[in-house]
């Protein structure tokens, strides 16, 4: 790319008000600002085989991810950051529940991508407390996998989450998770498996990843938050990582890698989810998303 | 523009007994909307009616004055049809004694 091809794109960009809060690489594959529906963020549903029993226990508990305008009951709509609606995932109110969405893709190059978002997240206002250590974490991860021509392709999953609280503890901190726990073939079968990624075990500590969000003074305020994650899906390695002003060292960081399926080909899927450390519900609120790559 | 229609899984391979209710629904985006439930299994001992409730905060709810029998067989369904309804949605039954039906309880939304 010539310097006025990308100086043509950078004004193009920030002349954008759709766009000019990201800083997305050369093609957009994605854009979700939540005013045109859920724009394919679905409900995670886990593998079964002849009877939904047969659905690992951690998976049958989601639900669908929502439009939400963030109604609450003492101040209203809040609203998203320049639409009325914003993506909700909304954990059940046990302790330790969790609920994932799902975007998939495939992708037609390996190289450089990266995922932005502006989210938030607060606890059901069912009392008049500040419920700072209510939830538990917000994260987000990939599931991605080389195609079916690439030498030695793994399944590479790589997962960050804000553990915001546990037990009761307000942490702060950012985690990764570096391995899974085994599959199980599901219901005896030979043809599918499965596995409870986001198994609570396994988190390990970000370097240096500590970091106060804002989280404003009642359970009703909110404020939104950047994140923005690389990846190099040609090395499969993550390469940058950023919350609000702090870029966080990933010199430490490690994807789970598996062994690669033989399904799943080209495999380019996004997951955000969230859980709750108490008996009420968490909500993880998304304002936006750009997933944007170097193609 | 096309108009929004979503489908929104609310309880899926649940068994339902006692005082029982589909997680909230924030859908005040649509006008209209259709719940419908299957019994994924046999249903055991006298099914009640099933009731639609509105919510203006997804905390506190009401009837909404939508109700309907659930289904009495394996993979019957039952439905209902809800207008004017806010921002909030759910679906709830009070089983008997020894009752309970396994459910699949969707919401077809529509702007």
């Amino acid at each position: 790319m010539t310097d006025m091809t990308e100086a043509l794109r950078m004004a193009l960009l920030r002349a954008n008000p759709d766009l000019s809060r990201f800083d997305p690489l050369p093609r957009i594959i994605s854009h979700d600002d939540f005013s045109r529906g859920h724009c394919g963020w679905s409900q995670l549903v886990g593998n079964y085989e002849d009877s939904l029993d047969t659905m690992l226990d951690g998976y049958s508990r989601y639900t669908s991810a929502m439009l939400s305008t963030l109604p609450h009951w003492d101040a209203g709509s809040h609203g998203g950051m320049d639409s009325s609606y914003a993506l909700k995932i909304a954990t059940r109110a046990t302790p330790g529940a969790q609920n994932v969405a799902i975007k998939r893709h495939t992708f037609r190059r390996r190289g450089p991508i990266r995922f932005e978002m502006y989210f938030t997240f607060k606890p059901e206002a069912t009392e008049l407390v500040l419920s700072e250590t209510d939830v538990r974490s917000v994260g987000f991860l990939f599931d991605l996998q080389g195609g079916d021509r690439d030498a030695g392709t793994d399944r590479v999953m790589p997962h960050l989450r804000f553990l915001n609280a546990l037990d009761g503890a307000h942490v702060q901190k950012w985690q990764y998770k570096p391995e899974t726990i085994p599959f199980v073939a599901v219901n005896g079968s030979s043809k599918i498996a499965s596995h409870y990624h986001l198994s609570p075990k396994g988190w390990q500590d970000l370097p240096g990843g500590e970091q106060k969000l804002c989280y404003n003074e009642i359970p009703t305020k909110v404020n939104w938050t950047y994140l923005r994650f690389d990846f190099d899906l040609d090395s499969m390695q993550a390469l940058a990582f950023q919350c609000n002003d702090r870029e966080f060292d990933l010199s430490g960081f490690e994807p789970i890698r598996i062994p690669g399926m033989k399904n799943l080909w080209c495999m380019l899927n996004f997951c955000l989810f969230a859980e709750t450390d108490v008996a009420k519900r968490a909500f993880f609120y998304v304002d936006s998303v750009c997933i944007s790559g170097d193609f | 523009m096309l108009p929004e229609n979503i489908t929104a899984i609310l309880t899926r391979n649940e068994t339902w007994s006692g005082a029982a209710a589909s997680e909230p629904c924030e859908c005040g985006w649509a006008r209209e909307a259709v719940l419908y439930i299957r019994a994924l299994k046999e249903p055991i001992g006298p099914q009640p009616k099933a009731r639609i409730e509105m919510s203006p905060d997804g905390i506190h709810w009401l009837p909404e004055g939508t109700d309907f029998a659930m289904p009495t067989g394996k993979d019957a369904l039952a439905m209902a049809r809800i207008r004017h309804f806010g921002n909030f949605l759910r679906v709830a039954a009070d089983f008997a004694e020894g009752s309970s039906c396994t459910v699949l309880a969707t919401l077809h939304l529509k702007a």
